[in-house]
């Protein structure tokens, strides 16, 4: 196939994702998806392989639903026709918690199947323990759903979704995004066909062998350019509670074969709180930060995954094992690029960035109106200092990995009876050094009511701010306090009426002695 | 016989159109003068009258004007020293922005520096609740300090951006009443005044740009408002908004934030007005032109608008990367693809056309400007598509071995001959195109299949069959007078003026007395501006809407009534139309969830334009002045070329041909057939 006709092939199959992802992002109900992009359109061929992802997404979704499609595809070999649809928020198999529902609708042409549409998005509600990281294990989670078919030649699974309509708190809601996911999938199917037509297509197998070759073989080569060797990154953060984690990576170069292994020996073991990590998720994160230092620009998709191997010690806090709680995953997910990066940092000083925030830090409440009406928020976030580059600053005020979005001072104090005193960068909180990490921020608020309320908070780096690289000082430390006094607390506290919550987010690590 | 006359400042053109009551138009293009915009108007207008035979006195119907005046004092950051003034602990509203990382991929990503630095961004002691309450009133003296410290830093201009302030305005307007007595010329922008719309971090930066421009702005306008009179021009000046609407120089004067990108929404308008002669209920308006392409859908023969979007984008056209602002603008999406983009081969490679653009310096290969890599309009020239000695009606001999040359060079890294390459660069641009206008749709829930294509810009007509083809589109239409269809816009439409204001709550507690006093001082400000534009009262009319959400939900869905929606307070009516107007767009409705309305909108518009004959002759029809070869599609033979002056109302032209005008060239390939209408359209379609 030459680079012209691939290329618009590729180009195609990239835009039909992408289309399904915006439909999905602006038809669901969770706020997060919709505000933050958190969410994943993946394209895949009849044997599983991700061959096209929406440019959009967070990474901890977006990859591991690559793995997602071919244990999906594998377990139903031979088992699907035309009008299923498969379903499933098995944590290990798709994206670390229950929240997370992956749907995957074969498509068949000619009676042959050709692929599969899959998204994975966050939901609103999954019930058991709701948002936060307090369950004891997996099973206050909430609800468990194995793989199964959603849809079955076009029928709804009257069992299943009598099943869920029972075990969660909003159907309403969980019911519409899981709606959009089966059009979204059918409508991405729909145009993969038409693609097909237009193009005088059988299947996709020659064009996905094709793209998915030509990806790896690129990302090798860019592998195959670096030094052979094993170097090693750790970082070092404390969570809700007060504990502190570890994370150990070992980043191993073979630059014959042009691979990259990463192994986490020696990180921290389970915890009993719900912030463990499943495999596919630490996988995610860990292909993210390699990916983004060495090849960026190149689409995600099967064949530029795959020369990146992980691996962690089953059981460790990275490779979480039944039945360990999960909800909370991302506090500790969005740590594992950092020891990635240190480590990447002796080979490739000028692509790498020091130590962030990492993790945003959450917020959720619950209390009683003036008029005496319970209410619920959403889950608000916010983030601290990016870690400082080479040749730039740590931008402030803002998140890797992820990048989401804050929700307006505005639109919460709309919502609920919430008063913020206060959003402001938190100045000097960037660690010094060559190039300054990024500020944090200060947030400050109180509750505008006569009623006692719940506060779910969740921050980390209370302990110390995120390490600077190459000589940069450390970023500031995280500070929460409530009515002045620190605080760190897992679980949900309950809160007077006077109360004044005070966040002030880790700033980011510098870059290079000042 | 009245004239009305039309100025259209684009960043490389002033386009000027001069109607006739009987509908004949009377058009120029000249270049736009950066160091001083009026000298381009009216040497352009000088140009228009000449070939007119007219005077300027004999201007007794409208001139409206569209300009790039604050687009360009943003992108070059050339504005006077401006402040902003936010509620006490906000003071960083500008650098927090969304928080949003809008390159994932990127760990060296960067952010576009505030408009407006923190060390003159202000904090004062007052606050607003969410309820509209004052909890914290201002205080005078505090401001009056304020006054001197902005003296003392030669503050021109300051945006007044207060928490809540879009819900009760009272705390903007105390202290921009003090500072109007304590320092007084001194610019000021109230985001209650310029965009009372709920979400601090868009509604500061809509504030600070208006703030930012309107020292540059006013004084423009006010000095055309002069030169026109003194030429005796009988009337004021009208000016095109991003809206789509239009409004007196004074008004616009005070809303700089409301021009910007107002040109290419004229040129939507001219679309929407085609849509409305054709006999279309939707179509999709297509801008191709030297760095970028602009589209826009038009539903129900009007143009989608957006209740947001950015300028200043600092990264490849990426959302996220600009300057937010959330004023009423048509929604266009801009594509980074034209005919100056370059085509080029990746690591994997594949042939990629874009972001990057050879622009006009050095331009195209074929220019002979010393540019090297080969772009969209190189490809144009080596396929045939475009004559080497007839561009720009032959002002400007194009370089074809050079472009040939270019195209060699990149075939050699695909492994492809001249044609091959040429025609894939010509492939991919199309692919861009409809990929860029599918997502969009999806994205406002529109269905893009079959939607006939509107094109013109310098490089539209060239690739719009192509990209039409891709969309499934039934038509694709070339309107005559495309290179200043922009202009000849804003001479189609009604004077108009689109106002939004947020009053967030439930719509089964809605509190209609607060409703009826928000559209009331909706309605005088709307009215007001109309009267300033010359429009009596007993010609408006009001357009209500509003914009609603389920609740929990984060994005509105904007519905317009056929009524004033206080008549009868029904809020059942209103619930009505959102449930239709949600399930129209994403096919579900969500039983038990209420309903909540964020914005009232109210739009008021002037009379409707009579626009006159513009009928083309039917008569002899044009031969074709040659014939030649296209790379394109070999097995079709040589396509016919013909003038498009030559046409005549009724004629068919048989693909594959070419169809020749002086700033742009018609595509048809084989399989097609065009049809001229009546009034001078080209409507090509597929052979069935």
């Amino acid at each position: 196939m030459d680079g012209i006709q691939l290329e618009i092939l590729w180009s195609n199959l990239i835009s039909i994702v992408s289309e399904q992802a915006k439909a999905l992002q602006r038809i669901a109900f969770s706020p997060i998806v919709r505000e933050a992009g958190d969410l994943a359109s993946g394209l895949f061929d009849a044997r599983g392989r991700m061959v096209a992802q929406a440019n959009t997404g967070t990474p901890g979704h977006i990859n591991s639903l690559a793995s997602a499609g071919l244990t999906l595809a594998k377990l139903f070999e031979g088992k699907l026709g035309p009008g299923d649809i498969v379903i499933t928020n098995d944590p290990w198999m798709s994206a670390g918690h229950f929240f997370d529902i992956t749907v995957l609708c074969p498509i068949f042409w000619h009676t042959q199947l050709i692929g599969f549409i899959g998204s994975t998005i966050h939901h609103t509600d999954i019930g058991g323990y709701g948002i936060g990281a307090g369950a004891r294990d997996i099973h206050e989670e909430g609800l468990w759903i194995p793989p199964s078919k959603l849809y079955e030649a076009g029928e709804p699974n009257a069992l299943l979704h009598d099943f869920i309509r029972h075990n969660v708190r909003t159907p309403d809601h969980v019911f519409g995004d899981l709606a959009a996911q089966v059009s979204s999938g059918r409508a991405g199917g729909e145009r993969l066909i038409a693609l097909c037509q237009r193009e005088g297509l059988q299947n996709i197998e020659h064009l996905s062998d094709e793209i998915i070759a030509r990806s790896e073989n690129a990302t090798r080569q860019a592998i195959r350019a670096l030094p052979a060797g094993t170097w090693h990154g750790e970082s070092r953060f404390d969570v809700p509670g007060g504990s502190i984690i570890e994370l150990k990576a070992a980043v191993t170069i073979d630059n014959v074969a042009g691979d990259i292994t990463i192994d986490f020996a020696g990180s921290s073991g389970a915890s009993p709180l719900g912030i463990n990590v499943v495999m596919n998720y630490t996988h995610a994160y860990s292909t993210f930060a390699i990916r983004s230092c060495l090849n960026p620009e190149l689409p995600n998709n099967h064949g530029s995954l795959a020369p990146i191997k992980v691996t962690a010690p089953k059981g460790s806090i990275v490779n979480a094992a039944y039945p360990s709680p999960l909800n909370a995953r991302h506090v500790v997910g969005m740590f594992v690029p950092m020891p990635i990066l240190k480590a990447l940092h002796q080979v490739i000083p000028d692509r790498v960035l020091a130590e962030g925030s990492g993790a945003v830090w959450t917020v959720q409440i619950q209390g009683k109106r003036a008029t005496g009406d319970a209410f619920t928020s959403s889950m608000f976030n916010y983030s601290g200092g990016m870690g400082a580059r080479l040749t730039k600053p740590g931008p402030s005020a803002t998140c890797y990995p992820t990048g989401v979005a804050a929700v307006p001072v505005e639109i919460l104090e709309a919502a609920m009876p919430i008063v913020f005193d206060r959003r402001a960068l938190r100045p000097g909180s960037g660690g010094k050094g060559r190039s300054r990490g990024g500020d944090g921020q200060i947030i400050e608020f109180h509750m505008h009511t006569q009623y006692p309320w719940l506060l779910n908070a969740v921050p980390s780096r209370l302990d110390r701010g995120p390490e600077g690289l190459d000589g940069g000082e450390p970023g500031a430390s995280g500070r929460f306090l409530v009515n002045g006094k620190p605080f760190s607390e897992a679980r949900k506290i309950t809160m007077e009426p006077g109360d004044v919550v005070l966040l002030e987010t880790p700033g980011g690590g510098g870059y290079g002695a000042a | 016989m009245t004239y009305s006359l039309a100025v259209d400042i684009g960043g490389t053109f002033t386009d000027v159109v001069l109607r006739s009551s009987t509908g004949a138009l009377t058009t120029d293009k000249t270049l736009t003068t950066h160091h001083d915009l009026l000298e381009g108007f009216f040497r352009g207008v000088d140009q228009v009258l000449g070939k007119a035979g007219i005077a300027p006195r004999d201007i007794d119907g409208v001139v409206v004007h569209a300009t790039t005046i604050v687009t360009n004092a943003l992108i070059e950051r050339k504005g006077l020293t401006t402040a902003l003034i936010t509620t006490k602990g906000f003071g960083d509203v500008l650098s927090i922005r969304h928080e949003h990382r809008y390159e994932m991929y990127d760990p060296q990503i960067e952010f576009a520096e505030p408009l407006i630095p923190r060390d003159l961004t202000f904090e004062i002691d007052e606050r607003i609740l969410a309820d509209g309450s004052v909890l914290r009133a201002v205080d005078a003296a505090e401001i009056e300090a304020l006054a001197k410290v902005l003296q003392a830093k030669g503050v021109v201009s300051a945006a007044i951006c207060l928490i809540n302030g879009f819900r009760n305005p009272a705390n903007e307007q105390v202290v921009a009443a003090i500072l109007r007595k304590a320092a007084p010329g001194l610019y000021l922008s109230l985001s209650s005044s310029v965009a009372p719309q709920i979400r601090e971090y868009p509604r500061a930066s809509t504030t600070a740009i208006n703030a930012y421009t309107t020292p540059i702005t006013e004084p423009y306008l006010r000095a055309l408002a002069v030169r026109l009179a003194k030429l005796d021009v009988p009337n004021k000046p009208l000016i095109m908004l991003s809206s789509g609407g239009i409004i007196g120089a004074e008004v616009a004067g005070r809303f700089p934030v409301r021009m910007i990108e107002s040109g290419p929404a004229a040129g939507a308008l001219a679309a929407t007005w085609y849509a409305e002669r054709l006999g279309l209920d939707r179509l999709l308006s297509f801008d191709m032109g030297g760095t970028t392409a602009k589209a826009c859908l038009i539903e129900d023969r009007k143009p989608l608008i957006a209740s947001s979007f950015e300028v200043d984008r600092i990264y490849r056209f990426r959302e996220g990367s600009g300057m937010p602002l959330t004023i009423p603008s048509i929604d266009m999406i801009e594509i980074g693809a034209g005919g100056g983009s370059i085509a080029s081969v990746d690591n994997l490679g594949l042939l990629k056309v874009g972001p990057r653009s050879a622009g006009s310096q050095p331009g195209p290969a074929c220019y002979g400007q010393g540019g090297m890599e080969p772009t969209v309009t190189d490809a144009d020239l080596a396929l045939g598509l475009l004559d080497a000695d007839n561009f720009l009606g032959g002002d400007m001999r194009l370089d074809r071995p050079a472009a040939e040359a270019a195209i060699r060079r990149l075939g050699d890294a695909l492994g492809t001959d001249l044609a091959q390459t040429a025609a894939g660069i010509y492939r991919v641009v199309a692919e861009t195109m409809a990929a860029a206008a599918r997502t969009h749709a999806t994205d406002r829930g529109v269905d893009h299949r079959g939607l006939p294509l509107l094109a013109f810009g310098g490089a539209g007509p060239v690739h719009a069959c192509a990209v039409g083809a891709l969309l499934e589109s039934t038509a694709v239409i070339f309107p005559p007078n495309a290179s200043v269809l922009s202009a000849f816009g804003t001479l189609v439409t009604s004077v108009r003026f689109d106002m939004v204001r947020s009053a967030p709550g439930k719509l089964d507690a809605l509190d209609w007395s607060d409703v009826d006093r928000l559209l009331t001082g909706m309605t005088e400000e709307g009215m007001e501006a109309l009267a300033e534009a010359g429009c009596g009262p007993k010609t408006v009319s009001l357009i209500f809407g509003a914009d609603l959400r389920y609740l929990g939900q984060q994005n509105e869905v904007t519905v317009t009534f056929d009524r004033d929606p206080r008549a009868g307070r029904d809020a059942g009516m209103i619930k009505r139309i959102f449930e239709a107007a949600y399930l129209a767009q994403y096919g579900v409705n969500p039983s038990h969830v209420p309903v909540e309305i964020v914005s009232w909108r109210l739009t008021v518009r002037g009379p409707g334009i009579a626009v006159g004959n513009l009928e083309t002759p039917s008569g002899r029809w044009g031969e074709p002045k040659a014939t030649r070869p296209i790379l394109l599609w070999p097995e079709a033979g040589p396509a016919s070329v013909y003038d498009r002056s030559s046409l005549a109302a009724g004629q068919v032209v048989a693909g594959p041909a070419i169809i020749e005008e002086r700033e742009t060239t018609i595509v048809l390939p084989p399989e097609w057939d065009a049809t001229v209408n009546s009034i001078g359209c080209v409507i090509a379609k597929r052979r069935v």
